[in-house]
């Protein structure tokens, strides 16, 4: 059966509670514990992460690799052995993103990605050096599209 | 506030299993130990405000300025296809 949210920014969503991701200790400084991945557009690189329980609570939030080519996430050992994560645990990795009216004002937030795996969704704080809180989303895409050659980008 | 006076090796306890101390204190600086659970997360203040506000700044961005969430929504079926490409997201270069 789905689940149904009416969200405060879509109107009336449903929702396979398959797609559902736990937060056990929600987003920092938000909470809500169950979210899921919300997208308009299958093609989309920045999809929503709304939360379940709140109808007025959503985040737009991207993959970081897609725009950051040598982005990484290193956790601490106590948040490593907190999540019961390792090198060997395959994790999707998101950002939250804060839109803008120009593409070139988004930014997205590398020092606290969003790490989901088997159903389950942390926050957490990455001890990966060069992470910047307001990070240009965009920059390197407009960089390559302002290059000599547009086409190569 | 509850204001608490400790001397170094001392201790406070939060609830029954938090555990903090005071390792070292040196001018204007205080070294502290924390024990906890591990599902209590700590940070440092200004890293957990600074996360906080970008979490908030981010969910409450006018979503008239995010490109193409414009069709139906649907349930994300499962992990991104990050071979996929962003150039189509940014408007056509000027020629």
């Amino acid at each position: 059966m789905a689940l149904a949210i009416e969200s405060t920014r879509f109107g009336h969503v449903e929702i396979d509670p398959e797609t559902v991701i736990e937060f056990p200790d929600g987003l920092i400084g938000l909470g809500g514990s169950r979210y899921a991945l919300l997208t308009g557009d299958p093609g989309s690189s920045i999809v929503w992460l709304h939360c379940i329980d709140d109808p007025t609570l959503s985040l737009p939030v991207t993959d970081p690799h897609r725009f950051f080519s040598d982005y990484q996430v290193e956790l601490t050992d106590e948040d490593g052995e907190r999540l019961g994560l390792d090198d060997s645990t395959s994790v999707d990795v998101y950002v939250t993103v804060v839109a803008a009216s120009e593409l070139s004002a988004f930014t997205a937030n590398q020092k606290a990605p969003i790490l989901i795996w088997n159903g389950r969704g942390h926050q957490i704080i990455n001890q990966a050096p060069g992470c910047d809180l307001r990070a240009p989303l965009f920059a390197e895409v407009l960089s390559a599209r302002s290059g000599p050659d547009p086409a190569d980008a | 506030m509850l204001n608490i006076t400790r001397r170094r090796g001392e201790r406070i306890v939060l609830g029954d299993d938090v555990f903090v101390s005071v390792l070292e204190v040196s001018g204007q600086t205080v070294r502290l130990g924390i024990e906890a659970p591990r599902s209590v997360r700590v940070y440092r203040e200004e890293i957990w405000l600074e996360v906080k506000r970008e979490n908030e700044a981010a969910a409450h961005a006018a979503s008239a300025a995010l490109p193409n969430i414009t069709a139906p929504l649907k349930a994300d079926s499962g992990p991104q296809n990050t071979s996929g490409t962003v150039v189509n997201r940014t408007p056509p270069p000027a020629s």
